[in-house]
Formats: structure tokens, sequence, C-alpha cells
């Protein structure tokens, strides 16, 4: 069965794409999280290919240690140095391909009677410098990225479909039901979400899942007030009515007729979630609760650079990456609010 | 009535009237005391020192209460307040000897537990009380109250210290209840006053004193509390000891406030306006990339490095032997040789500090100088571990044993050591054994570590002491159970036995005989992975702080020290270069640039002295 878009949807398809600034940082933003998929191609200290005795592809699976490559230890190849000794060797048939950016974002790059940070160098293959220990600065801001992306997006998701579904249901059966629930968002909502981070990092060092988990618990509340409204107001219409006159249950006229045409409403907020979804586990790690070190992390990058401004490329390039991201986010976000605008389609005279 | 009855009565009544005499009578000092004191030790303040001035320093948080005693006392801010309650003598920076404090002379009993007091008649309270031998025996009755809410001083002065006696108002003795050589004795007995006239003990003591300023006998006392604000001190006016041998031109400033500011880079922003005197920078960090550029160039501000010469505080990893996997003396052999603390001292540390070699170092004769930490080796690492049945390799390079992965939890408790954990974690991956890193809130690491619930704690325990401790840290009574400082859960009967027999030894030669083999001994089980020491300390300053010749003393932890008997209040301000220097900053003027470094106290080090425009 061909997939086809609804006449409503593909004009506003048309009409987003007709926004060049929205639809561009769309497909910038599109890129990067593509990216970041294959990170690991892009900037790693594993090399790409490594011709010796055969082609070896290091980049994914188990570790390769020295001894496999005619090195004398046992543990992980040097893949920047390897490719040094092939290049001294001469011999036609060993070389190395390493990625673009051959280091990782967790292997500290030092040198004898230098003190990290180092700036940015060509010649040490360093871009954005390295960090306080040395790390490179372009990796752990790429592996940062993927990390507060995927946050992000699950964090998203997991919000969405609860407060979608009780937001809905809020709407759609009113009465008590509404009325417990509204006040219990009230209280839910007042408990303070940073202390609640701050006492379980006490007790337990927050790991992905449990940060995740946390921030849901804290932040589902907002959705559920949009869906209530949209829904309280679509549940009014005539067409719902119309449905229910038919003899539609409570599920058809929630998922064929109240659903679809809330859609909007959700929509234009998805941008701004990504955003507030990547602040948050900025400011967690910013502030020593999010992820454990040494994860790759924007907030920590921020945390050194604001400690060590001395050394400006590492807050600069934190500071470049997060105002890209969020101007990208809300551009794509305004894009999309012009698009689904109803006014959009609607003259009056 | 004959005479033989007559006599027997007059007898009788004699007996009881001696009787009672004996009864009412003051004890008595035994004769023949040999009464020492110090007055030939070279004092070390500077006479050219003036009096006057504010000094501006600053604490990361407002202290929960201005007891010294109870519950939340011990806290930072503690240390301002205990500097200025003396005790009966105190030890002399630079040779080490004990020199008077409150009490003028002392003599030592045979019995290796008494040590007897001539207290300083001068001696006042800071609100002009004499202190008396009532305030020492009141120390006893307070501390030892269940109504101070404080289990150690419960225990100290009810276990550790046996009894305090009077002979007269100005002669007293303390008792320990164990013998110890006389050096160690006198210091452990050398309690302060407590003041009876300003303390009701009873059971809302710990509220009502919450905020109370105790009267003190140091040189200053508390004259302003803005809370959240600062606290500031105040010379104490006509303080008793301004013309004794060893207090003559020091505690120069009037006034020394203390600001509270939680973080530590805007406390050196503030250092860089002008609005404190004086900033320490020991670590790297702050040494290189703060500490530069024009008002250090143009000489506002100096810097000094200064060797000093103190027993340096055990920092390394801490093993939990009552870890199953940790509990294999060959993976912690292993590890020791996996952990490449050189590496870390090279790089991230920028040459600055030192391996530290053994647990115990600076203890003098006490310190086995002989022990030398195990370097970074991976051949020998991957043989431990082999020997220890970790042979195979996972795909991710980690050994493994019967499908358990070579992993090991590192609990720490300061963001600074993050940067040095990330090299350790790499360079033991080159061995097969993973380090994942727990960063814990300093209070819930320490919760974690008490309950002995960690792998591997990196950590440092307070310094100082006199002699190294073992007890607490190695002994079998404190092994496997909660709130003991035998964070590596050793328990061995062999260490058990010396440990005693340590603490039991009245000679030196004795001690120091068996802390050397126990040093040896915590070497060999390998529980413990020393890491670094700092053999100095470093400061800056602002110009119109003056230091005395030769700047500071052996013991000196800090160079601009407000406070403290043995070696604090040295320095001065000169109120003629302050206007000066604040007159030429906005021109942009120069002055010669102060750059001291200073290594006449460095340990195995030639003595030499350089310095550039001292001030």
């Amino acid at each position: 069965m061909r997939f086809r878009l609804n006449p409503v949807t593909r004009r506003r398809w048309q009409r987003f794409r007709q926004i060049r600034r929205g639809y561009w940082s769309a497909m910038l933003l599109g890129t990067l999280i593509a990216a970041t998929l294959i990170a690991e191609l892009l900037i790693n200290s594993r090399a790409l290919i490594v011709s010796y005795h055969g082609w070896h592809f290091p980049t994914y699976g188990a570790v390769r240690p020295g001894s496999d490559f005619g090195l004398d230890y046992a543990y992980e190849t040097n893949y920047r140095e390897l490719k040094k000794k092939f290049a001294n060797d001469g011999d036609a048939d060993t070389w190395v391909l390493l990625p673009p950016v051959p280091f990782n974002p967790f292997e500290t790059d030092l040198v004898e009677n230098d003190f990290p940070p180092f700036a940015p160098s060509f010649t040490s293959g360093h871009l954005l410098g390295t960090d306080i220990t040395g790390r490179d600065v372009l990796a752990r801001l790429f592996y940062g990225f993927r990390i507060a992306i995927v946050f992000s997006l699950l964090l998203l998701t997991c919000e969405y479909l609860i407060g979608v579904v009780i937001g809905c249901l809020m709407g759609f059966w009113g009465g008590t039901f509404d009325l417990l629930l509204q006040r219990l968002i009230e209280i839910w909502s007042n408990v303070p979400f940073l202390y609640v981070i701050m006492i379980v990092a006490s007790v337990v060092p927050p790991g992905f899942g449990t940060l995740l988990l946390i921030t849901v618990a804290f932040s589902w509340m907002g959705m559920t007030t949009y869906m209530r409204t949209a829904t309280y107001r679509e549940n009014a219409r005539d067409y719902v009515m119309a449905a229910r006159a038919i003899g539609a249950g409570s599920g058809r006229i929630i998922f064929r007729h109240i659903l679809p045409n809330t859609v909007s409403t959700i929509v234009t907020f998805i941008p701004f979630s990504l955003t507030a979804g990547i602040t948050a586990l900025t400011a967690l790690d910013y502030l020593g609760f999010g992820l454990p070190a040494p994860t790759p992390s924007w907030g920590e990058l921020l945390k050194q650079g604001t400690d060590n401004l001395e050394s400006l490329w590492i807050v600069g390039s934190v500071v470049c990456a997060i105002t890209l991201v969020l101007m990208l986010a809300t551009f794509i976000g305004e894009a999309i609010r012009e698009a689904f605008d109803p006014r959009a389609f609607l003259f009056y005279e | 009535m004959n005479d033989k009855t007559q006599n027997k009565l007059v007898l009788i009544v004699l007996l009881w009237l001696a009787a009672f005499a004996s009864l009412a009578a003051p004890p008595t000092l035994p004769a023949n005391l040999n009464w020492q004191t110090n007055d030939t030790d070279p004092a070390f303040a500077d006479p050219n020192a003036k009096r006057g001035g504010r000094f501006r320093t600053y604490t990361p948080g407002f202290p929960l209460t201005l007891r010294q005693i109870g519950p939340d006392a011990n806290n930072t801010f503690a240390n301002y307040l205990r500097a200025n309650s003396l005790s009966l003598v105190s030890i002399h920076p630079n040779t080490l000897n004990p020199i008077p404090e409150l009490a003028t002379h002392w003599a030592f009993d045979p019995d290796g537990k008494t040590v007897y007091f001539r207290l300083d008649p001068d001696a006042r309270w800071s609100d002009g009380a004499p202190v008396t031998a009532d305030d020492y025996l009141f120390t006893m009755e307070f501390m030892r109250s269940k109504f101070i809410l404080d289990p150690f001083s419960n225990n100290y002065y009810g276990e550790i210290l046996k009894d305090v006696v009077k002979y007269d108002d100005y002669t007293i003795a303390v008792a320990a209840a164990d013998a110890k050589p006389n050096y160690e004795l006198l210091f452990q007995v050398a309690i302060g006053p407590t003041p009876r006239h300003f303390h009701k003990l009873d059971e809302n003591w710990v509220k009502n004193y919450n905020w109370r300023v105790e009267p003190n006998t140091g040189p200053y006392q508390i004259s302003e509390v803005r809370k959240g604000k600062y606290v500031e001190f105040a010379r104490v006016e006509d303080w008793w000891g301004s013309d004794k041998r060893f207090y003559r031109h020091r505690f120069n400033v009037d006034y020394v406030r203390v600001k509270i500011i939680r973080d530590q880079n805007a406390a050196y922003s503030y250092f860089a306006k002008g609005e404190l005197d004086s900033f320490g920078l020991v670590m790297p960090r702050l040494w290189y990339k703060k500490a530069q550029g024009r008002p250090f160039e143009n000489g506002y501000i100096g810097r000094i490095k200064f060797y000093n010469d103190v027993p340096q505080s055990p920092q390394g990893f801490f093993l939990n032997t009552g870890d199953p996997i940790l509990a294999d003396r060959n993976v912690r052999l292993g590890l020791a040789y996996a952990i490449n603390v050189d590496k870390v001292i090279r790089t991230v540390l920028r040459n600055d500090y030192e391996r530290l070699q053994t647990m115990n170092e600076g203890f003098g004769d006490y310190s086995n100088r002989d022990i030398h930490a195990r370097p970074f080796d991976i051949a020998k690492a991957n043989q431990h571990f082999d020997n220890a049945g970790w042979q195979t390799r996972g795909p991710d390079g980690i050994r493994t044993r019967n499908g358990e992965r070579l992993s090991l939890r590192v609990t720490y408790y300061s963001q600074d050591h993050t940067s040095r954990l990330v090299v350790f974690k790499q360079e033991a991956l080159k061995a097969g054994v993973e380090l994942t890193l727990q960063y814990l809130d300093p209070s819930a690491a320490y919760k974690q570590i008490m309950e002995k619930k960690h792998q591997i704690a990196l950590m440092a325990w307070a310094g100082g002491g006199l002699t190294p401790r073992y007890w607490e840290h190695f002994h079998s009574d404190n092994a496997n159970k909660p709130a003991t400082n035998n964070i590596t859960n050793t328990a061995d009967p062999l260490m058990d036995r010396e440990i005693i027999a340590y603490q039991k030894a009245t000679t030196k030669e004795e001690r120091v005989r068996l802390a050397r083999e126990l040093e040896l001994m915590v070497h060999e089980s390998a529980v413990f992975i020393p890491t670094y020491k700092i053999p100095y300390t470093r400061e800056a300053f602002w110009r119109w702080i003056r230091l005395p010749q030769g700047y500071a003393t052996r013991t000196s932890t800090e160079i601009v020290e407000p406070f403290g008997t043995s070696s604090g209040g040295l320095f001065w301000i000169d109120e003629d270069v302050k206007t000066e220097v604040q007159r030429a900053r906005p021109l942009g003027e120069k002055f010669d640039p102060i750059e001291i470094l200073d290594e006449t106290w460095r340990v195995g080090a030639q003595p030499q002295i350089s310095g550039g425009g001292a001030p």
C-alpha cells in the first residue's frame, strides 16, 4: 500500500519547505543527528582500515591488541602511532586509514613536559584544542551531542506519551477524574526537581536510565495541560458529536477524530522540547549531578570552560555548539508553527 | 582519770585531727620534680613588624554554629576558633621542641602517664577573667558531659585522659590512661581551659550556645557576625600574651575579616580586585593558569612557593579487602602496578607534586624511607593478574574470570580529581583492568566508605599527629564494621600483635622500630596505593602584605596565616605601601615583581634561597 499524506498535511509540508530558514535548519540538524549515528567512523581513535597481512576494519567489534599488527604490547593498538610506524617502514602494503578526527572522547593525548589544556592546532590534530586533561574537545563535543540528543529524544517520547495519554483522558472524561488529576499535577509540579536529583545523586550516582526516569517523572505535566485543553475543545465540536451519534466508541473517537486534530498542537512543541531536553542534561552535568565521569558531556565541558576562562577554546567551542543547536531548533520550531498555523488556510472577507 | 587514759585521749584527738587535716589538705606535689620550660629556642617573628590594618580572607561556607564542640561544630570555620583557643603547651615551628603557652613550666612523673604544669599567672580570658586551675578541672567536667552531644570529646576526655588534679590555683597535673614516651605524652595531655564562668551545662546547652561567643585565651576574638556575609575577629585589647617570648611581634593586624565566598573562582576574582589580601595557590590549575598576568608583572601581587616539612597526609587508593575481587592479594598487587601515578604527575599535575612512597611520610625517624611505592609496570601487573586467575580478555580488552569482568569501582569526592582519574583509567586499561569512576558529594562518599561499601576509595586522611597511627587504620578490631577508619578491612593477626606492641611501647627506639616494621607490612599487604604528596605550599598576596625574615616556618602550611600560635600571625600590613599600590594601579605604574622560592626546609635538598625583590 502506498503511503499517502492527507491533503492538509501535504499542504503544511509544502508551506514548511517554503520557509527557507526553518527548512534548512531542519536539514542541518537532521544531518548532524544522522552523523552521530556513524560517529565512530568520523571521530575515533580506531583506524577505519588497517592494511597488514590483509585488510582489517577495527572500528566496530572487539579490541584489537597491538600484537595483532606486529607491535609488542597486548593492550589496544594505538593506531596513530601505528600509522607513523608503517609510514616510516615504507612498505606499500602496510598502511592505516584513520578517521578525519583520529581521537576518541576518552583518551588523554598528553605531551611530555607540556601541560593541558592544549590550544587548537593543526599539527597536533586537535582542531578545537583539548580540555584540561588533554582530551580532544571536538570529540567530546560530538559524542556529548550524541548522548544529549538521544537523551532528549527519549525524554521527549516518554514525556509526550504520558502527557498525551493523561491530558487526553482528562479532557475527554472530564469531571472528577479531571479535577483529581489536576490537583495531583499541581502538587507534583511543586516538588523541586533539582533537590530530588541531588538527593538521588547522593545515594546512587545517576546513570543514563535513572537520570532519564527522574527527568521524565518531573516533566510530563507540561504536555497534559495543552492536551487537556485541546481535547476539551475538539470534544465539543460537531464532528465529534456526529461520530458519537453514529455510535462510535470512546476509543474510536479519541484515536480517529480527536488525536489527529490535536496533532498540530503536539508537533509545534517538539523542537522546543528537544532543546529543553538538551539544556536540562547540560545543566545537570554542569552542576555535577548528571552523567558520571568520564562520559562526554556539554555540561562538563562548560564547567571546565568557565573554570578555566584563560583557555577560551573550551568554553568557546561548547557555547558555540549549544547556541547553534538551540538556534536551529528554534528556527525549526518557528517554521513548524507557521506551517501549522490554520490562519494560512483561512480567508476572512 | 589517770595519766594513761589521758594520754590515750590526747592521742586519739591528735589522730583525728591528723586524719581530718589530711582529708582537707590539697594534694601535694611530688618532690624532686624536674621542671622544664623553653626560653632558649629562637623566636621566629620579625621585630620590624607594624601593628594595625584589616586582613581579609575567605571561607567557602558560613559556619552552622559558633560552638567548638557538639553537633555541626567540626567544620572548616572551627579552625579559626581553635586557633584562638590556646592549650597548655605548644610546639616550636622550627625546632619542634615544646614551648610554653598557657603553662610556663612542665614536669613529667616517672609513671609515664602524668605531666605537671605550672600555669602562667598572666593568662586572661578575653573578658578579663584570670585563667586558673579551675578552668582545667571544668574542661574535664565539660568534655565528659552528655549535654554537649560530642562522642569524640566524651571519648577523648573520658578514655584517653584519666584525670586533672589541682594543686593550687596555678599548678595542675593531667594524667593519661596509658603510658607514652614523654614527648608524645606532653602533647596528648596538653588540654585547653574552658571558661566555667561562661557555660551553664544543661540539656539546652547545644541550642543555647549556638551563636554565643565564648571567651577565649588567644589573640583574637569574634567582634562581629553578619550571617551569610562575614565574621570579623578583632585583636583582644592588651592581650596578655603580647610580650611573651614566642608571641612578640606577632598577630599584628587589628582585624581579621573572614568573608563567606562559596565558589573558589569567585573568590579568586575578589582577590584579583584587591578585596582579599592573600590566596592559596597549591593547585597547579590556579598557580599556572589563574595567577598570571599584569598584576603580577607589575608587582601589585606577589607569589611565593615555600617548601615545608610536615607529615604528609596519606593520599591514595584504599583497597577494600572485604570485596571478593580485592580479597586476592595478587589482584591488589596487579592494581598497584597498573596505576600510573608518574604519568599523572608528569602531565595533569605539571610535575608539581611528588610521588608518595608510603602511607606515613614526614614523621622523621618513624617513617620507613626504605620502602618505595610500586611503579607503573604493565608486565608485572599482567603477571599478578594472571596469577590471580584473570587470564582471558573479553572483546573490550578487559580481563575476565569465569565470565566476570575485572571491573572495579573507584569512589571519590573531589571534582578536581576527575581529571587525574581519567588518566588512571586509561592507563589501567592497558593491563586489562577497568576502573569505573563514582563521584559522590563528600558526605555521601564518606558515608559509603565508612559503611565499607566501597571497592576502592581515592581519598586522603587529614595529616598531622606526631607519630603514625596504625590501630585505627589496620587493626582487626576496626575491620568489617561501620564507622571505623580501617577502610581497607585489614585483619591480620600478625599485624594486630605488632600494633598493640607499638601502642604499648614506651621508648622511642622501640616505637620507631615497630612503626617501620608496620609500614613494611602495610606495603606488603598492598592495600594502599600511594599517589602523591605536596611538599610545599604556594600563595599569592598583595604587595602590602609584608612577610617576616625567612617568610614562614618549617611547619607552615599557610604563608599568610592570621591565626595559630604555632606559626600564624607572622605577617603584617604596611598601610603606606597599600596607599601607594592603590594609587599606582589605575595608572599602570610598575613595581619590582615579587616571586619568591624558598627551599630552606625542603626535605632531601640542599638549602638554597632565591627571591626577587622581597617586599
